[in-house]
């Protein structure tokens, strides 16, 4: 199963690319208000899945892959939260890409995000070491 | 090529909805950055139930990300792949000198990693999967996303005097 998500990854790096989102231009251009590509990409994207995810609530869905029934479960509110999500916002903006389009660009040769991706890894690495010196012990993620 | 925003918008949704019901897992690409480092580190943060990092979903995941757009790339009209170092208007904004604009955009992501960690998710876990799950944080995060990205570019735009 986690071997399928190359499948996953093809497809949603094929969909960020038509949706302009491997384009520095777009970022700028969104942050001064010239040109509103991104905000319709997320707008239309928050409207379709959100109403998918309320039928396949309705619908108790079942994962098609494990049978399991499917979660919604949302991430929880942190203290971290506020200053991150304005740390993330100054990242995003300062570099014309996120952590999803920066390694969506490689593939279209847009080799400067190299230095992007290496500040992420470095970035999420701090964080790690501060939780390491503050004797937390949450993993970032679940493997299968 | 590029689809109008609004199309690109219901592509994302729909493959937001597809994987969910597909494999029971919502859309999110940051904390896939860990499953890269867990080889490398000892720190608890990077070993996940199952030591061994190649064993998540999300690794995978982001290594289909450049095929994808490589292909998109591909069967666009016009196709040319060369690499290159532009940025179109970034280049206005950003150092033109190679070995200064690098370190700016290093130090952009690194910012905008820890940020991602702290926050809990990035655009696509919090803005689009959290926000269709009606997520009160995510709500939070993806506003201060935005309004923190626009003053940003905005107060650079006003200091450089654009």
């Amino acid at each position: 199963m986690k071997y399928s998500f190359i499948l996953f990854g093809i497809l949603f790096g094929f969909i960020l690319s038509r949706a302009g989102a491997t384009t520095f231009d777009n970022y700028i251009n969104l942050f001064l208000f010239r040109d509103l590509q991104l905000l319709w990409v997320i707008a239309s994207a928050v409207l379709v899945a959100g109403f998918g995810v309320q039928l396949l609530r309705l619908a108790r869905a079942r994962a098609l892959f494990s049978g399991e029934a499917l979660t919604f479960v949302g991430k929880p509110m942190t203290r971290d939260l506020w200053l991150g999500a304005i740390l993330f916002g100054v990242g995003w903006g300062m570099t014309g890409s996120c952590p999803g389009s920066a390694v969506a660009m490689l593939g279209e040769g847009k080799m400067a995000v190299l230095a992007t991706i290496a500040g992420i890894f470095v970035g999420t690495y701090l964080f790690a070491w501060r939780d390491y010196r503050r004797g937390k012990s949450t993993p970032c993620n679940r493997s299968f | 090529m590029v689809w109008p925003g609004w199309l690109g918008g219901v592509a994302v949704g729909t493959y937001v909805i597809i994987q969910h019901w597909v494999s029971g897992r919502m859309l999110g690409v940051s904390s896939g950055y860990c499953n890269f480092i867990s080889p490398f580190s000892r720190l608890s943060f990077f070993q996940n139930a199952e030591h061994g990092s190649f064993n998540s979903w999300r690794l995978w995941f982001l290594l289909g990300l450049p095929i994808g757009s490589f292909i998109a790339a591909f069967t666009s009209p016009g196709f040319e792949w060369h690499p290159t170092f532009d940025m179109g208007l970034y280049d206005d904004l950003l150092p033109t000198v190679w070995w200064v604009k690098l370190p700016v955009l290093f130090i952009g992501g690194v910012v905008m990693g820890l940020g991602a960690r702290m926050a809990g998710g990035c655009t696509s876990g919090h803005a689009i999967s959290g926000i269709a799950l009606l997520n009160p944080p995510s709500f939070a995060a993806a506003i201060l996303f935005f309004a923190s990205g626009l003053g940003f570019v905005q107060l650079l735009f006003y200091l450089l005097g654009r």
